[in-house]
């Protein structure tokens, strides 16, 4: 994944022509060139070229979203993401050793160790929010948030509890909403399909699997959720821990290749990205690039999309806008099919949000690695949620539904969220869309 | 790497003040990210960048390298096209993409004050809930800035009918190269005294820094129509071109893509232009609804006269944009097809455009270097892209050769070096073929006016340094540039 | 004229005559200038070599040196403190190159306005500057005389795409070329429009072209003398509209007379038909009880088109059009103040109008309507400062009576005046070149 000349290759693509920085979100905070993907294109060239890791490079590049608006603006092609993604392992290897500001500090370390020892594990995510669960239903959660105890704290453990009391993710209780292994196909069946549960998206958001299993059985799927299935490996992808994300990988192909589904269906933009990337991530392991091949890997939209509608649409009489996240969007290039599934919902009158494209924040866990910067861009996204005056914000990704609720009820505000699965399932299902929660 | 010259060392602390510790970039990865705009071919490490957010910071740096007798240069979004920000390895790089803001918009005089760093399209954005626009469109006009714009008096599709930014500027408030702020024109768009406003847009940085702009904002036009017509060569689309003017018209846009960057420009955007084109020719009409109609009646008639193999039209905006954005990407779509090119800029009277393609077609049969031609067909503004491969041993310089022909060309036919590129450091040889040795003195009297000291931007525009008189009764040892002879006193 | 060089006249008149065949010695009748000075000697070149050898000559000799046209503009500005040498451009009265297929012209400055008008009409196209016909380009050119269509079109240096000139040293030096696209080097054209010939000689000059229009049609709206607002908000929604107007006028011969807005439009005959139309429903919108007219006959504000010689007292000011009402106001209280009734007129949707006060006022009313001015205008615009230091106008005496100059007090630095010296200095480093004639006193 590391060949100096492939990637060299690919900077080089780079004419410099800066159609990239204002698509942007840190150029867009911050002006500056080198937190730009023009810049950060260099740095990479740099480096390749044998200069050595600055912490003042590698803090641009942790600095980096990963959103891949750059990539879509980008009229020569250049495959950022590759970029990128060898600037953050360089930068992991590097990071114990390097000085401020590249968080080689203590604190910083020991709160990556702490997000890589519990988000990719539901089990153990699930146990630590146990508290957080109490306090939604003792209402703790609503006068937490409303407290000037999250400023107080260390920007990201405030952060941390900001999003996970937004109410925006209803913890369900441990146990129950257990989905089965498999469910039927309602109606003739069309497709054998692998569902992905999920890290966050399970503990934080499990009636988002549960509606998301349902729409896909009553569009004639049978639905195969593989039991131990683990973590797809997107957050290691995405923060270059190499090693621990083809660990992730290897297992997550096993686990759907014992299955036997015809493709593996995704509800979190960000997973379905890094599924998406299992055969360039595994290419230098001898049989397992061609294993992750023949793994064929949806989105949700793209899927249904593609299987075309069977099952009646139901009316639902809501103003709703779509909010587009970035690891679907630019990583994926689906921004069609969303909205296409959901103009098809009688009643339902979708509005555009202003800045489409830019990205909330969210990035993985880089709101709790760049808070400041995550709380910047979560605000602005909130103001573009409110300006559309829409009550429902439909979205694709756990993540970025918990860092828009987080900003909006930081402003005092709140808006409707729904997964698209969701949307899709109250329709089917003849019922009102969802209320305020 | 180069180490940071003494004297700007000695300016970081007073910088660090100036602007905020975190506003100076010091790191050697950081610093070389700035080493080049939108002209990769020429390269320069600053020994300083620093990101000012207001105009009295800008004063204040200004005034801190006059006095240390420190260079600078200043730098809007990077994406020229002649090297104009090109950074000094001696000196300072003075970013102004943190000053980005629209100050103010006054609709009723049809005004906007906007800082320098702001883009280009923003200002049109901007406008639009007030029903006007800022004309000026460079193809970059996503990301470039308007101080940019302001310093190479920067045009773009549709200035054949509205103009260029000296039309559309009508007072500027700048750093004068001592470190003081002044006003230019009093942005009503009248005159009073020299047409300093006039002098400085267009001067390639090298008179002042730009810290605010008056921009003249003109109604959105009731409406607007576009036509597609595909071509089998650039001579039929050529003769269109000279028919439509010499029927009176004016349209707001003409463009030509010859097939090469139409190739280019699909495989980036997917505009869908006409299969198997020689040339596409984009005519963009608008205007009161009243006279559009008839124009356009007129335009399709002689574009069919000409021998057009397809038309297409589009009225509404996004039908509009889409069509538009195969010509605005052509420049970096040209990096798909190509591992390297030259981008040139020159300009012939519109007669003349046939027979510079016809040059240019058998300067590249000739050379075996692929060129690839985009142009305002309307103004003769022709776009040239150059293409080589540098791993081809012989290429770039074939290229470069290719490249320096075609401005001759350009030349012969009574026309300019560069159209809206500017001069910048990519051209400057070139200016004595276009320019006497008296021409050039007489410029350059504007700029000792400015900038007695030679600190604003050196080493731009002109090929060859020359040094503005010494102070009357100061007695000074030869300049050592003077002594070596590569420097006149003037 | 270098008094420290005991000249012989005659030897000088040889030196000029060799390097320009056509000199003579001033005439008081012809050549007289503002002020009354007569000059030394007056020559006419014949061509760019000529006029560089005599202006090298005059260096060689400290003259003062005076361009001249036609001498329709003579009378604006300061009057010089010295002219030994007027330099007369019109032999040099050739059209040297119109490309019309380009849209490009190439004439010598002394051509007339008028003869260019016909040779550019020959094949259906204009130079856009309404100027009087017997002025000459490089007059026009020199003074920045721009009319109504200024609205549109811009004034000459917005036209104006390459320039010759001669230095006060006799160096010849071009910038700009024959096409219109053009950012090589500085431009020059753009510093020597308006320069009133204190920066040097203009020999040539190029232009960029529009095509004659097939019909066109003034449009004219009459508010009654307590309407300023409806006047106002006419011009502003005009001047704004997409109806493209290609001059957006006023005109006031003072309160209590009637103030006219007149528009015109330019295109083919049903388009302009179509937009008087709509541009007289947009008159008639605006506001008072305006009477609204359709007409091709051109809507003059200044009947002197023709006139050569001292103007009177004119004084224009410059405007963001937002302000035009209060502008309109503050005239007509100066005038009030002053008891006389200035008449008023110009492109008020460009920013500017021009207060022409009667020749024959006496020079203390006169100078006193200008201070009456001055200070209720630099209310006006201080209203909108914004601490920056942008004047969002100005007010300047164009043309007056020594008199009323020398009571009236001095206008208002203009912004970047320390810029414009050092521009002089460069380009006239003897201060030569018509010495006096700006404001500032060079």
């Amino acid at each position: 994944m590391q060949d100096a000349d492939r990637l060299r290759e690919v900077a080089n693509d780079c004419v410099h022509c800066g159609f990239c920085l204002p698509a942007c979100p840190t150029y867009q905070l911050w002006a500056e060139e080198m937190d730009s993907p023009r810049g950060r294109i260099h740095l990479v060239s740099q480096i390749l070229d044998g200069a050595g890791l600055t912490p003042a490079a590698a803090q641009h590049f942790d600095r980096c979203l990963g959103c891949m608006a750059c990539m879509t603006a980008c009229p020569s092609g250049v495959q950022y993401d590759q970029l990128i993604e060898a600037a953050r392992v360089w930068t992991e290897e590097a990071r114990p050793t390097l000085a401020a500001p590249a968080d080689g500090n203590r604190r910083d370390r020991a709160l990556r160790a702490a997000i890589f020892a519990l988000f990719p594990y539901p089990r153990r995510l699930r146990a630590v929010t146990r508290p957080l669960r109490a306090a939604q239903r003792t209402g703790l959660d609503r006068r937490l948030t409303r407290s000037s105890l999250p400023g107080r704290l260390p920007p990201a453990l405030g952060a941390a509890i900001r999003l996970g009391t937004s109410g925006a993710g209803r913890l369900g209780p441990s146990g129950a909403g257990r989905l089965p292994e498999r469910v039927a196909a309602r109606g003739p069946r069309r497709a054998v399909v692998g569902m992905l549960t999920g890290c966050v998206q399970s503990v934080f958001f499990p009636q988002v699997n549960a509606a998301t299993a349902r729409v896909l059985a009553m569009e004639g799927c049978d639905v195969v959720i593989p039991r131990g299935q683990g973590c797809c490996g997107a957050l290691s992808l995405h923060s270059g821990r190499e090693a621990e994300a083809a660990a992730f990988a290897r297992r997550t192909i096993e686990a759907f290749e014992r299955a036997g589904v015809d493709a593996v269906v995704v509800n979190s933009a960000g997973c379905g990205s890094a599924m998406k990337e299992y055969e360039r991530l595994l290419s230098d392991v001898p049989d397992w690039s061609g294993r992750a091949a023949a793994i064929s890997v949806r989105d949700l939209s793209e899927f249904l999309a593609e299987l075309g509608p069977a099952a009646p649409r139901h009316p639902l009489p809501v103003t709703a806008a779509y909010h587009d996240a970035c690891h679907l969007g630019h990583a994926q290039r689906i921004t069609r099919q969303p909205r296409e599934l959901l103009r098809a919902i009688p009643d339902l009158t979708l509005v555009e949000l202003p800045d489409a494209g830019t990205c909330c924040g969210s990035a993985g866990v880089y709101n709790l690695l760049q808070p400041e910067a995550a709380s910047e861009l979560g605000a602005r996204r909130a103001q573009a949620v409110l300006d559309a005056h829409a009550p429902l914000l439909i979205s694709a990704n756990p993540g970025c539904s918990l860092q828009i609720a987080a900003a909006l009820s930081d402003r005092g505000e709140h808006v409707t969220l729904a997964h698209i699965a969701e949307i899709l399932d109250a329709s089917l299902r003849g019922l009102p869309p969802p209320t305020a929660r | 790497m180069v180490a940071m010259t003494t004297a700007v060392e000695a300016l970081v602390p007073r910088m660090r003040e100036i602007c905020g510790p975190d506003n100076v970039v010091t790191d050697p990865l950081d610093l070389r990210t700035y080493e080049c705009d939108g002209l990769t071919s020429h390269r320069s490490v600053p020994a300083l960048v620093v990101l000012p957010g207001t105009a009295s910071e800008v004063a204040s740096v200004v005034a801190a390298c006059a006095a240390a007798r420190v260079p600078f240069v200043a730098r809007g979004s990077g994406t020229g096209l002649s090297g104009g920000a090109l950074p000094r390895e001696d000196g300072v790089l003075i970013v102004m993409s943190r000053m980005r803001s629209i100050v103010e918009i006054d609709p009723v005089s049809r005004r906007a004050i906007v800082e320098p760093g702001a883009t280009n399209l923003s200002v049109s954005k901007a406008a639009a809930p007030f029903g006007l626009f800022y004309a000026p469109d460079p193809s970059s006009q996503v990301v470039c800035s308007v101080g940019g714009n302001v310093a190479e008096n920067s045009g773009g599709a549709h200035c054949l009918k509205h103009g260029f930014t000296v039309h559309h500027v009508t007072g500027l408030q700048i750093v004068t190269p001592s470190g003081e702020l002044t006003w230019l024109g009093d942005g009503s768009g009248v005159c009073s005294g020299y047409d300093l406003l006039g002098a400085f847009i267009g001067s390639e940085g090298t008179l002042g820094i730009v810290t605010k702009i008056v921009v003249k904002l003109m109604p959105l036009p009731e409406v607007v129509h576009l036509l597609l017509v595909a071509y089998d060569t650039t001579s039929h689309g050529g003769q269109a071109v000279s028919d439509i003017i010499g029927a009176g018209i004016l349209p707001a846009a003409i463009e030509m893509m010859d097939a090469l960057s139409i190739e280019a420009a699909e495989e980036a955007v997917h505009c869908n232009y006409p299969a198997g084109a020689g040339a596409v020719l984009l005519v963009e009409l608008d205007g009161p609804a009243a006279e559009v109609g008839a124009e356009m009646s007129t335009v399709r008639s002689l574009c069919e006269a000409a021998g057009a193999t397809e038309i297409r039209t589009a009225d509404d905006p996004a039908d509009r944009a889409g069509i538009w954005a195969g010509r605005k990407s052509a420049f970096a779509a040209v990096g798909r097809i190509s591992p390297a090119y030259i981008v040139q800029d020159g300009v012939v009277p519109r007669t003349s455009l046939g027979a510079v393609l016809a040059q240019i077609a058998s300067l590249s049969a000739e050379s075996g270097i692929r060129v690839a031609n985009v142009f305002h067909a309307g103004d003769g503004n022709l776009h040239p892209l150059v293409l080589y491969d540098d791993a081809v041993p012989g290429q770039a310089e074939a290229a470069e050769k290719v490249s320096g022909a075609i401005l001759d060309a350009c030349l012969e036919q009574g026309g300019s070096i560069t159209g809206e590129h500017g001069v910048g450091v990519d051209k400057s040889r070139y200016m004595p073929r276009m320019f006497g040795a008296d021409d050039l003195d007489t410029m350059q009297l504007v700029r000792c006016a400015f900038d007695p000291a030679s600190l604003c931007n050196p080493g731009k525009i002109f090929p060859t340094p020359r040094l503005c008189g010494e102070v009357p009764g100061h007695r000074r040892a030869p300049h050592p540039a003077v002594a070596a002879g590569q420097a006149e006193i003037f | 004229m270098d008094t420290e060089r005991a000249v012989v006249p005659a030897a000088l008149m040889a030196a000029l005559a060799a390097a320009c065949p056509a000199v003579r010695e001033g005439d008081p009748a012809a050549d007289a200038v503002t002020g009354g000075l007569v000059p030394a000697f007056a020559a006419s070149p014949a061509s760019t070599g000529e006029a560089s050898a005599l202006l090298r000559t005059a260096a060689e000799y400290g003259l003062a040196v005076m361009p001249r046209g036609a001498g329709t503009g003579l009378g604006w500005g300061a009057a010089p403190s010295a002219c030994d040498l007027v330099v007369d451009m019109t032999a040099m009265d050739q059209v040297i190159e119109h490309a019309a297929g380009d849209l490009v012209a190439r004439v010598q400055a002394g051509v007339t306005m008028g003869n260019l008008a016909s040779v550019l009409a020959s094949a259906g196209q204009q130079l856009a500057i309404d100027a009087p016909a017997d002025a000459t380009v490089g007059g026009v050119v020199a003074t920045g005389t721009a009319g109504p269509r200024r609205f549109r079109y811009g004034a000459p240096r917005d036209l104006l795409i390459g320039i010759t000139v001669v230095r006060a040293d006799g160096v010849v030096a071009h910038s700009g070329g024959k096409v219109v696209k053009n950012v090589a080097g500085y431009d020059l054209g753009k510093l020597f429009s308006g320069s009133q010939g204190t920066l040097g000689l203009i020999t040539e000059v190029t232009f960029r072209l529009h095509p004659l229009p097939a019909a066109v049609a003034w449009v004219t709206g009459d508010f009654g003398p307590s309407a300023l607002a409806g006047a106002a908000s006419a011009v502003t929604s005009a001047a704004g509209s997409a109806l493209v107007p290609s001059a957006v006028e006023l005109l006031w011969t003072g309160p209590p007379a009637v103030l006219r807005v007149g528009v015109l439009l330019e295109g083919t005959p049903s388009g302009v038909a179509e937009r008087a139309r709509r541009m007289a429903e947009l008159l008639t919108a605006a506001g008072g009880t305006p009477v609204v007219a359709i007409s091709e006959t051109p809507f003059r504000w200044w009947e002197q088109d023709a006139e050569s010689g001292p103007p009177g007292t004119v004084v224009r000011v410059t405007y963001w059009v937002r302000q035009l009402a209060d502008v309109l106001d503050a005239l007509a209280r100066a005038g009030a103040s002053a008891g006389i009734r200035p008449a008023v007129g110009g492109p008020a949707g460009a920013g500017a109008l021009y207060a022409r006060l009667d020749p024959a006022a006496e020079d203390d009313t006169a100078a006193r309507f200008v201070r009456a001015l001055r200070d209720r205008l630099s209310g006006v615009f201080a209203g909108s400062a914004d601490g920056s230091g942008l004047s969002r106008g100005s007010m300047a005496v164009l043309a007056a009576p020594t008199a009323v100059l020398a009571a009236a007090g001095a206008d208002q630095p203009v912004p970047g005046l320390d810029l414009m010296r050092a521009v002089k200095d460069q380009f006239d480093p003897g201060h030569r070149m018509c010495p006096g004639r700006f404001p500032w006193g060079r």
